[in-house]
This record gives C-alpha cells, structure tokens and sequence, in this order.
C-alpha cells in the first residue's frame, strides 16, 4: 500500500473563461496520504474546486501530473478516468445534488449500478443505515430535510467504498448545527472506514475534524498546517 | 394564283388559297368542267349548284330604305369552291367548302358590319339543296318560294329577312352563254344575273325591327378557274338606274396598269332585253376623291347609250376588313348615281387597292 | 411590452436555435401538409376542360349525350335562326407510340371542325385551313414541325400521321379534323361536345330551356361547367377525406406547439415570477407567450407556404393517378399559389400555434409573481390530474362514439370526422396515465432489462409527465393515423382481393392497350371479338361496352355486358336477392343492375328504378363493386344496343373451352388481334395490374402519413434536446457518481426509445379504434364501399418497427449533445 492516495505534481490548470486565460492553479503540488482529512480553503476562485475535480479525476491538468491511487489521471482514457472514478473516487456537494425522480434507496445504489453492481438494494441500505436514514428508503428527496439530503448524498458517495472521498462545500447550504452533524459525519467515515477526504470549504469552523488544512491563493499552497483532529 | 381569277377576285382570294383548290386545279385540271360556248340554260335548274365547275356563287346586293326613307345597303354572297372534283360519301369531306359572306351599310348610322363564315357541307351545315330549292351557308338562307327569292341572314347585330321579286327575266351575260375573262378556251365563266329585284323586308337592329323595300341584283357565275397571270384587282359596278334600265361594267386591271380588253358590260333595258358592251363601247374610270387609296368618284359612260354617269358613294367606310390571314380586303359598297338618262343606284366592287396580291 | 418579449422569449430562443428550428419545422411541415393537399386537390379537380377550350373561351353552354350527339344536331343548330357561335368537340386521348421522351403519354386528342374553327383558333396548315387527309395539328409543346410524322395509337389501332400544322399552345394535345377524329375514336356519326355561345337576348337559362326543347332525345343542353361541377362534385368527399387526412399533420404540430410553449413556461417558471414582481401584467405575460407561439405560426407559415407549393407537385401527382383510376380522366392544371394559399398558409400556421400555446401561456400568466419555486409542480400537478383526465378520455371516447353513429351530412360523413377527432382527443387525455401506469409498472423490470440507464431514462419521463405525455401523444396520434389508414386499405385490398376472386372468372380479358382511367372507354373494332370467338381453343366471350354518363349530376358509368356468358363462372356478388334468378332475368327485362358505390351516392335500391336519357329501367340487383367510385348501372348487352346501337365493345372477356392450355388460347387472341393494339390479360396478370392500381391510388395517403410521422419524429428530437438541456445538471451528475458518456447516450437513446414505445402502444390502440371509424363509417359514408375487416399483419409490424427506429434515430442529436456537456460547468455550483 503506497503512503500516498493522491498526488499533485506542479500542477497547472488554465483555461479561457469569457476569451480570457483563466490561471485556477499555478504549479501546484500536493500529497495526501491515506485516512487524512484534509480542508481545502480559500475564497472563491482560489482554485478549491478544481482542485477537487482534478482529484476526483473529473478534470485534467494543463501541465504536470496528478497521481490517483498511483494512477496518472493523464495516462486514462474517458472509460479509465470513469473506472478509477467509480472504483475509488465519491463526490458530496454544496446542494446535495440528488436526482428528484428517484427515491432515497435509488440514489444511493446509483453509483453501484452504473458500475454494472449487482447487489445494489442490499449495499444501499448498509449505507442509509451508516449515515442513520434506515426507513428512508422510498421517500423522495423533496420530502427530506435539508440535512437528511446531504447525508443521503454522503450515503450515496460511500456506497462503492471509495478511497476517497470529494466534498465540495458539503455544510455550505446547511444551518450551524445540521451542518455540525454531516462534519462529525464525515469526520466518522474518515476514522472508521480509512476514507481520505479532500474538503472545499470556507468556513473556519469545518476544519475542527480536519487532520490537515491546505490554505490556496490564486492557484497557489498558500500555507499547509496539520493538526491532530482525533 | 390570284392573278388567274376572272371577276369578284376579291371574295374567291380565301377560296384560291385554298391548298387543295390549287391541288384540284393543277393536279386534276380534266377533272374539272370548263365554261365553253354553247351551254344551254335550263331555268330553274340553272339557279342551283353546278359541282362540275370548280367555282361558284350566288351574290345579292340591295339598296333598301325604310318607309321613313333610311338607306341601308346589304350584301349577301354564297360561294361554293370545289376542293376535290371526286365525290366522297363522307358526311365531313372536304370535297367542296362553301364561304359566305354578309354587309349591311347603314348608310344614316355611317356604319358597316361585315361578317364572313367557312364551312364544309358537314351535317347540314351548308349546301345547295335544287329539291328544296334553298341555298345555305349556317342561318344564312338563299329560298325560292313561288317564284321570289327570300333571303334570311342571322349575325350577331343583325338579323336580315328579305323577299325578293324579280321584274324581269335573268340575264345571261356575254356571248354565245359565256362571259371571256381573257383569251383561251375555257378562261370564261357562266354568268346570270337578276338585275331588277324588287325587295322589300325587315332588318332587326339594335332592338328594333324595320321595314325596308328597294331594289336587289343577283348574279350568279358558274366557271373553273383559267386565267392569265396579268391582273392585279378589278372594279366592278352594278347600276340600277329610275328609268327602268340596268348597266352592268366590270374593268380587270393587270399588273402593268392596262385593262383587259376583254372587259366589258352588259346593259339591260325597260323590257329586260339584254344587249353586250365591249370595252371599246363605254368607259369607267376614277374621277377624283380616294378613301384608303379606294377611288369613291367614278364617271361611266356609254356613248352609243347617250349614258353619261357620276357615280359616288354615300358612305366611305364600306370595306370588308379580313380577320384572318387567308383572305385579303376590300370594298363593296351601295353608290349613287346622277347624270344622262337620270339618277340611279347601285352597288361598286373594287379589289387589289389595299395590299399587293401576292402569296 | 416589447423589450419583455425579447427578453423572455426572443433571447431564449436564440440560444437554443436547433431546437427552434424544429418547432417552426414542424408547424411549417403541417402547413405545408395541408396546403399542398389544398392545391394539389384543386389542380386535380380543376381542369376536365381540354385545353383547346383556353383557346376559344368558355361557352355558355354544352350539349352532350350518352353515346355522343347525333351528328345532324350540329346541323340543326347551325341553321336555327338565331345568332349561336357553335364549336363542335369529339374528345378522346391518344397514346403517343412513337420514340422519344414522351413516349406512352397519354395526350388529349381533340376532333374540331376545322374548316369552321381553324381561322379563329389559329389551326392552320402551312398551306391553308383544309384539313389534308390524315393530317394532325400539334400542339407547340409536342415539340414537332408540320410536315413531321407522329405516331399514335388511338383506341386500339396503332397508326403513323402527318402533322399538318403546329398551333401555339403550352401542353400536349392533338388536334384533328373532325372528321378523321370520328373515324380514329370510332364514334361515326357522333360528336362528343357541342359548345354554345348564346346572344345577350335572354339569359343563359332561358336559352338553356328553349335549345334543350329543340333536342332529340338523349341530347342534353347544360349549363357550360356542369360537367366540371359534377366532376367536382363527385370529387368532393375524395377530397375532403384527404383535407382531413392532411388535418393530422396539423394536429401532430399542435401538439409540438404546446410542448415548446409548455418548455418554455416551465423553464422560465422564476424569471416569469420575477417579471411579475417587477410589476409585469398577466396579460403582458399572456401575451409573450402567445406571441412565441406567433412567432413559430408566422415562420412556419412562411416555410409551409414554400414547402406546400413545392410539396404540392409531387401530391399533384399522386392525386392524379388516383383521380384517373378512381374517377375521370383529368389533366391537372397548373399549381396556382396567390393570396388565398398565403393567407391560408398563414392563418393555418398562426391559429394552430397560437391555439396550442394558450394553455400553457394562460398558466405562465397565472405564475405569482412570488413564484420562484423549483421545475416539478405542473408535473405533479399533471398526475394528480390524471384521474380527472381519464374520465374526460372516458366521455370523450362515448361521444365518439356516438357520432360516429350520425349520418352522412350532405354526403359527407361529419360524424365520422367528430367521432375521429373526439378519438384523437380521447387519447391524447388519456395518455398521461396510460404513461406514468406504464413507467410505474415496468421501472424494476426495465432496471432488469435495459440496465441502470433503461431505469433512468424512464424515471425522467414519468418525471416530466406532461411534457412526455404530449410528445406520445403527438407520436401516437401520428402513429394511430398511419395503423388506421394502414387497417383500412389492408382491409380493403383485401376485399378487393375476395371480390377479383368472384368477378374475374374470365381466362383472358382484352382492352384497348394505354393507361387505364375511369371515366375513358376506348373501344375495339367491332370485328374482333368475332374472329376471338371463332377460335377453336375459345368458348365464350363477352362483349363488355361503358359508357360515361351523368346521373342526377353526378358523373357514372352506364355498361352493358353479356350476361348469358357472364353467368358462365359465377360473377358479381349481390347485396341481397338472389343471384340467379337476377341473371336469369337481366337479359329479357327492362331493367339494371347497379354496383353498390351507386346505390349509396343516389339511395337507391333494388326495386326503385332509374331514370336514364332513353327511359326508365327497374333495379333489379344491387352488387358489389369495387373498380371504381363513379359506380355502375348495368343492363344486358342486347338491351344496351336497342339504345346505343355502336357494337364496338371497351373490353372483352374471354372463356377458354375445357382442357385448353391457357397460355396457348392466350396467343391464339393475341394472334387474332393483330392489328390492333390491345392489351391481353390473363385472368392472374389482370389481378396483378388492378392490384397495382389500387396500390397506387393509397400512395397520397401513404405519403401524407410519412409526413406526419415526420413531423411527430421530428418534435421526439426536438423535445429530447429540450430534455437534455433541462437535466443538463442531472447528466453531468451522472458522470460524477461514475457513469460513462456511452451510458449518458444509452440514457438519452433509452427516453427515445421508450418514448416510441409508448407512442406505438397508445398509437396502436388509438389507431384500431380509428380503424373502425374510417372501415366502418367515414369510408362507407364517403364511397358507399362495404369493406371486410381485416388485419394487415406484415404492413402493420413493418410501419410501427420503422417507426420506432425513426423515433430512436430522433434520439441520436439529442443523445450527442448530451454526451458533448462538460460535467464540470453543468454541476458548478456558484
């Protein structure tokens, strides 16, 4: 088992917005290790998200490398990127990101069917179970709080045992206390099932449960601090 | 071709064009009776169809007025044209087509309508029936009833009915039964003429019906066409005149600005008695005024007669306008008369003015 | 108002420009549909005047008779004391035999009475206006010289003519004299047409009345356009059947119209709630949407204007070949576009799109302007409607039924069209249900069958519901027009099959060779059927000879046959009465039989009589007749020649004696008829060519269902890219929790698919019930045709299965741009 889970390797990712050049990171190198918690923070537009897609092998940098799980994410094709995608990579979002004409079981064994999984039913309802929604299997997401739909999307991002886990201001949409909860959560994932995960956030409070918090400027590791989160 | 036609060129110009009439004539020139001396007349059956000779026609022309003394002139002419001298039992052959043409001059109104019409004998269409003794173009009718020729013409504008009493006996013009047109046998023609013809009828026009009476002349000539190739138009004139006498001249004109010799005329007295004019014996001749490079003014004289006429027209316009491009122009019209042995009227043909006829 | 309009409706249809296009496509495609039938229908019907008659004007009136006009009539009227101008017709075609482009066209050949006619008409030979022998005179379109020589058949005989002249005239026609005309059409002594100028004296009518008293009997004076009125007329439910049929189109745009409108509504939901915060009137909202909906009616209009005028060439075409073999010989005119067609062009395209937008535009307007509430509520409020929708479907359907009870309105089955459209309504209300029951039931089942994407793409269907139910039902409607039409004609080929069976009992059957029409009898010389039937290999032939007559203004048929050899192999199929006792007595009474299209049109039965120009004959039978839609009314052969003395027989049929090998019989007649040019049928070949003119008779319906199929497939693509772009988030989601961009197409082509699915199973259904309207009511109410029901099996699966592959095609633009999102941007979250 290698030390590191995900690697960044001067790192570059430009792009044009609007006909302009866009540099959303500038050399950047990074090395995560496994079961780390790591917060990813900045103010909008440092670079955070993309960052994050990169890692969830969503994206692809202009120049440099990044390393998932050993894998270079610029050697796959799309079929590669998807596999590495659906063996070892889940996403949490801002706005929970739930499809609305599917109930709470069939969100969660998404993942597992586009893999091609067969015991999907089963292995959704161990993840409800984990994030505490036994019972919730046939509502639909508009009939959940709006904490109960970020922890049907946690359920749905840990259903295929990901390596690593992405999440893309997961607290931003949620009140203080709701979103105390989904970060013990996530906190619990990382220290009962080893999952690494790499956290967008700006809110100074989330990084309580981080074990490392990686500050971004302009494309750039401002600063790195590590903390013991246990 | 046309130079070939005797008299009254003017109306047989569609019947010479005719391809087949050419064909007939050139291709089957035995095939065709010549008009030769000698013909022996035979009235009533002399009046009818003669399919043996290539060309022949039945020609009214009247000047009658109303009681109230409105002059009118009218014109009523049926041709017949042999095509093929072989006859066919088909209803729709060709072998003969019969032209029709009718003019009224209302001479008051100065208007003249014209109208000419081409058929085959077909189903009834046109003939010479001798049994019933009728003569027929469409709803134009020639009909002997008890001696007296009525005629019925139906046209759009008008629709004239007259009956008309001969006070003498025919005609028969030239010498020894036929009328020379030019040197050679057979270049003559079997000419009969009516030439006092009391009338008296209705015209209806305009939505009102007339009463008309004045006088009408016939002629009808019989011939296959043999002539030279010299003549450019002719001029010929009938003249009733108030003492009870007849004049008949007629002049071919040929291309080099002479007139035919054989020209000539026929005068006819009080008592119907009938007597040949050569050309040396009367002259005819333009006096003056032209309308369309027609001469309206003509002078006749007949020395050995003591005839010395004016001759003039009381309407201009009395020409008949081709609407089609077989048959050519010309004018024909009622005139008048003053002079030695007194006043008179009388109809005027003249052809060859408005275009060169040529084809 | 108009920076509102631009702004809510103008920009977003600029940014998605394909989809826009589709819509206006398709409302320009039904416009198109309808006017090009409209046109087509019109140019068809318009022109049974030959077109000599553009040369001397229209008549006042025409004299015609059965069997054609004695020719002395001619005379008679040539010498009546009135001032008529009389134009003498003999009217057949000649097939032009020679070499050449043109050859086998059939082209008008036109008897006149050239020495009366030709100085007016222009009709002249080079040489004058005497018709040589055996001369012709062309029309400038024949593309010939006088002098030239044309080879023509006329009737059966083939012969080579001179073309005497050449007369200034666009089309094809042949013009001769009147004479060598009666003898080429075999008509001596007849005349087909004699057209009348009256003088302004009395009216027309008046002259009409006087005229008619002076003429024979059988000789009829009308009204110069009766015949065009009732060939009009007799057309008229031909023609309406097709309107409707072309209506479907519409309808399928309609439908297409309210989906874009809804789309837009639904998509916009929050910004029309911000305008009207912003103190936007419902009526201004009301407005901009309609005005969308303008906007597709006046670009489709303006397209459909286009396209139907091109469109209505080839249907010019297609009704022509129907014309001809179902009713008379017409030449179509010219297509006319002019204001009428534009306006209607416009008008059609404007009220059906803004019409199918007022729904959907009255809800935009009725958004609060605190409104800001997420996609999904008229979705849900669409299920909660169902049951309310269901029972609507239910009356709907009653009503229908219950017109298509009703009786025929002036011959033309109104009912049957209400019944039709309440069908279509029916359907399109029960659809939503029919389509969330289905998505409930099967969603596991498809998890099974077509995988993860099978299960998605249904979830979202049933999740737009109302857009999904509109776009089925489009489809469906499409789908349920083209399984009706395809039931009918099934059935009734198939019914024309089992009557050939009956009524062709004849080994070998002759006609004059060229194309068939109904209206047109060419005959043989009348010597022939004599030599065939002395043939030693034959035993009986009958002589068969039809006449086109008017009856109580309508154009039919009068035929007379030989009904002792007719009785040799069974024969026609009576609706009631006894078929042997009704043969017994044909030959010796004075009486008919008629074919069953003509009892209809003139409610007649057996025992009443029928009144024709020599006399009234008694009813004795009713049969079934399917050869044409003039109908029939049929006496012995001997009877006929009591009052039409011609003996030329128009077809002959032909029995062999016992034992004889047909093949050989069938060249000893066709050695007989040498010399003539005919067409030698056996009994097998000539099913085969009726077969193949019925086929060609249902191409018009055949292409008016492709174009609905069309335009409906063409709202599936343009519906499925609005899908796309509204779950474009969704999609890009997809591919975050692991999907592939061959799953993310899998899903978009599964919608497709499903979208076929259920529009062939509500189209089938819908499609079987409109079946009966059309077998049972429209058809039998129209053409007085009884139909067999019967079930096109092969047609059916075929046309669904290519219909279902169009709708899958329709998925695959759609299904490429949904692969083409970049997760990234559709899923970032600001």
């Amino acid at each position: 088992m290698d030390t590191i889970l995900i690697r960044f390797e001067r790192v570059s990712k430009d792009y044009l917005a609007d006909g302009e050049p866009v540099h959303a990171l500038r050399e950047l190198s990074l090395d995560v290790a496994p079961g780390q918690f790591v917060a990813l923070m900045g103010r909008s537009g440092c670079g955070k998200s993309t960052l994050l897609n990169m890692a969830g092998a969503m994206d692809l940098p202009s120049s440099g490398r990044v390393l998932l799980d050993g894998q270079d994410t610029l050697h796959l094709d799309d079929a590669g990127l998807t596999k590495l995608r659906r063996e070892k990579v889940g996403f949490v979002f801002q706005s929970f990101q739930l499809l609305a004409n599917l109930t709470v079981a069939e969100n969660v064994e998404l993942p597992l069917l586009l893999a091609g999984g067969a015991s999907a039913r089963e292995r959704a309802r161990e993840a409800l179970g984990w994030v505490e929604l036994d019972g919730y299997e046939a509502r639909l997401p508009h009939q959940l709080s709006g904490g109960q739909m970020q922890r049907v999307a946690i359920a749905r991002a840990v259903v295929h045992a990901p390596k690593l886990l992405l999440a893309d201001e997961p607290i931003g949409n949620l009140d203080t206390a709701t979103g105390d909860l989904i970060l013990k959560l996530l906190r619990r994932i990382v220290t009962e099932r080893g999952t690494t995960i790499l956290m967008a956030t700006h809110s100074p409070e989330s990084v309580v449960v981080c074990d490392q918090i990686v500050r971004l400027r302009d494309g750039r590791i401002e600063a790195v601090e590590t903390r013991d989160a246990r | 071709m046309i130079e070939r036609i005797p008299s009254r060129l003017s109306r047989r110009q569609l019947l010479a064009m005719l391809p087949m009439a050419a064909a007939g004539a050139e291709a089957k020139p035995p095939a065709w009776r010549k008009a030769l001396p000698g013909y022996r007349y035979q009235f009533p059956r002399d009046h009818f169809s003669h399919p043996e000779f290539q060309t022949e026609w039945w020609y009214y022309t009247g000047n009658v007025s109303t009681p109230e003394g409105r002059p009118f002139g009218f014109e009523l002419t049926f041709f017949r044209q042999g095509i093929d001298p072989v006859r066919s039992e088909n209803v729709w052959a060709v072998d003969q087509v019969y032209l029709a043409h009718l003019a009224l001059s209302d001479i008051q109104g100065q208007r003249f309508h014209h109208y000419e019409r081409l058929n085959r004998s077909g189903p009834g269409l046109a003939g010479i029936d001798p049994e019933r003794q009728r003569i027929w173009n469409g709803n134009w009718q020639m009909e002997w009833r008890n001696g007296d020729q009525h005629l019925t013409a139906i046209a759009p504008e008008f629709n004239l009915r007259m009956a008309l009493h001969s006070g003498k006996p025919p005609v028969i013009h030239g010498r020894d039964g036929i009328s020379q047109k030019s040197p050679g046998e057979g270049r003559a023609s079997h000419y009969i003429s009516f030439t006092r013809l009391l009338a008296q009828g209705e015209l209806e026009l305009a939505g009102q019906t007339l009463k008309l009476a004045g006088t009408a002349w016939m002629d009808h000539e019989i011939f296959t066409n043999h002539l030279g190739d010299q003549l450019s138009g002719w001029d010929w004139l009938s003249l009733q005149l108030a003492n009870g006498t007849e004049l008949m001249v007629y002049r071919l004109r040929r291309k080099d600005g002479s007139i035919e010799p054989l020209s000539h005329g026929t005068f006819v007295d009080a008592a119907g008695r009938a007597r040949g004019l050569t050309l040396d014996e009367f002259s005819f001749m333009p006096s003056g005024r032209t309308w369309n490079r027609y001469p309206l003014e003509w002078r006749v004289k007949v020395p050995s007669l003591g005839i010395d006429l004016e001759v003039s027209t009381p309407m201009e316009n009395q020409q008949l306008v081709s609407t089609n491009r077989f048959s050519p122009s010309y004018w024909e019209g009622a005139v008048r008369v003053k002079g030695q042995p007194g006043p008179g009227v009388g109809y005027l043909e003249m052809t060859g003015y408005d275009r060169a006829l040529t084809i | 108002m108009l920076r509102l309009f631009a702004r809510l409706i103008l920009r977003p249809l600029k940014s998605e420009p394909a989809r826009a296009l589709l819509t206006a496509f398709a409302v320009a495609l039904g416009v198109a549909v309808v006017l090009a039938i409209d046109l087509a229908g019109e140019a068809a019907a318009g022109s049974f005047r030959s077109s000599v008659e553009t040369l001397t004007g229209d008549a006042d009136l025409e004299i015609t008779a059965v069997g054609g006009i004695p020719e002395a009539v001619y005379g008679q009227l040539a010498t009546l004391p009135v001032a008529l101008r009389l134009k003498v017709r003999l009217e057949d075609y000649a097939t032009l035999s020679g070499g050449g482009p043109d050859k086998g066209a059939v082209v008008p050949l036109i008897g006149i009475d050239v020495v009366a006619d030709a100085l007016e008409l222009g009709i002249t030979s080079e040489a004058g206006p005497v018709p040589d022998k055996d001369s012709v005179w062309v029309s400038e379109g024949l593309g010939l010289k006088a002098g030239d020589s044309i080879a023509l058949q006329i009737q059966d005989q083939p012969g080579t003519y001179r073309v005497g002249g050449v007369f200034k005239q666009k089309g094809k026609i042949i013009v001769a004299d009147i004479g060598l005309a009666q003898r080429l059409v075999r008509r001596p002594g007849r005349l087909d047409r004699i057209l009348v100028w009256v003088p302004p004296a009395r009216t027309v009518d008046e002259w009409q009345q006087q005229l008619q008293q002076q003429m024979p009997a059988g000789v009829t004076v009308a009204l110069q356009g009766a015949r065009t009125q009732e060939n009009r007329r007799m057309l008229e439910a031909f023609r309406w059947n097709l309107r409707v049929l072309s209506y479907i189109a519409l309808v399928v745009g309609a439908f297409l119209i309210y989906n874009t409108i809804s789309v837009s509504v639904v998509r916009r939901r929050s910004e029309i709630g911000i305008l009207r915060a912003l103190g936007a009137t419902r009526g201004a909202i009301l407005a901009a949407f309609l005005g969308e909906a303008a906007v597709f009616g006046v670009v489709g209009g303006a397209v459909g204007l286009l396209l139907g005028r091109v469109m209505a060439e080839g249907a010019v075409q297609l009704l022509g070949a129907t014309v001809e073999s179902l009713y008379v010989s017409s030449r179509p005119a010219a297509i006319e576009i002019n204001a009428v067609s534009a306006l209607l062009a416009f008008t059609i395209g404007i009220s059906i799109s803004v019409l199918s937008a007022w729904s959907p535009a009255r809800e935009a307007a009725g958004v609060p302007p605190t409104e800001a509430m997420a996609r999904g509520r008229s979705d849900y409020l669409a299920r909660v409607h169902q049951r309310r929708d269901l029972l609507l479907a239910v009356v709907l359907a009653v009503l229908a039924f219950v017109a298509s009870q009703q009786p025929p309105v002036a011959g033309k089955p109104f009912g049957g069209y209400a019944a039709a459209l309440l069908l279509i309504g029916a359907g399109a209300m029960a659809i939503p249900a029919m389509v969330d029951g289905i998505n409930r039931l099967s969603s596991r089942l498809l998890l099974r069958l077509g995988g993860v994407e099978a299960m998605l793409a249904s979830r979202s269907l049933s999740a737009s519901l109302r857009r999904t139910s509109v776009l089925v039902g489009a489809l469906a409607t499409a789908i349920a027009m083209m399984v009706s039409v395809g039931i009918m004609v099934g059935s009734f080929r198939q019914t024309v099959l089992i009557w050939m069976d009956n009524q062709l009992k004849a080994d070998i059957y002759l006609r004059p060779a060229g194309t068939a029409s109904a209206d047109r009898f060419p005959t043989f010389d009348a010597a022939l059927p004599d030599r065939i039937a002395a043939l030693p290999e034959v035993r009986a032939v009958d002589r068969f000879r039809a006449y086109p007559i008017s009856y109580n203004g309508l154009p039919a048929t009068l035929a007379g046959g030989e009904t002792q050899v007719v009785e040799l192999g069974g024969g026609a199929q009576f609706m009631s009465g006894d078929r042997a006792s009704i043969m017994r007595r044909l030959p010796t009474c004075r009486c008919v039989i008629i074919s069953e299209p003509f009892a209809n049109k003139h409610h007649l039965t057996t025992g009443d009589s029928v009144t024709l120009p020599f006399g009234r004959f008694e009813i004795i039978g009713v049969y079934y007749d399917y050869a044409n839609e003039r109908g029939y009314i049929i006496m012995d052969r001997r009877t006929l020649l009591k009052y039409l003395p011609d003996p030329a027989p128009s077809n002959l049929a032909v029995w062999v004696k016992p034992g004889v090998d047909l093949d050989q019989a069938k060249l000893a007649v066709e050695r007989a008829a040498q010399g003539s040019n005919v067409a030698v049928f056996a009994n097998r070949s000539l099913r085969v060519e009726a077969i193949k003119i019925f086929d060609r008779t249902f191409a018009i319906t055949y292409a008016l269902e492709a174009v609905a199929i069309i335009v409906a497939v063409m709202g599936i693509a343009g519906a499925l890219l609005a899908l796309v772009i509204d779950r474009k988030r969704e999609l890009g989601l997809l591919r975050f929790l692991g999907a592939t961009t061959g799953q993310v197409r899998k899903l978009i082509l599964c919608e497709a698919g499903l979208l076929g699915l259920l529009a062939n199973v509500a189209g089938f259904l819908l499609g079987l019930a409109l079946s009966l309207i059309l077998v049972f009511v429209i058809n039998k109410q129209s053409f007085g045709w009884t139909i067999q029901f019967h079930w096109p099996v092969a047609v059916l699966t075929g046309a669904l299965s290519l219909v279902y592959v169009a709708t899958l095609l329709a998925g695959l633009y759609p299904a490429h741009i949904a692969t083409r999102l970049n997760p990234i941007e559709v899923v970032h979250e600001e």
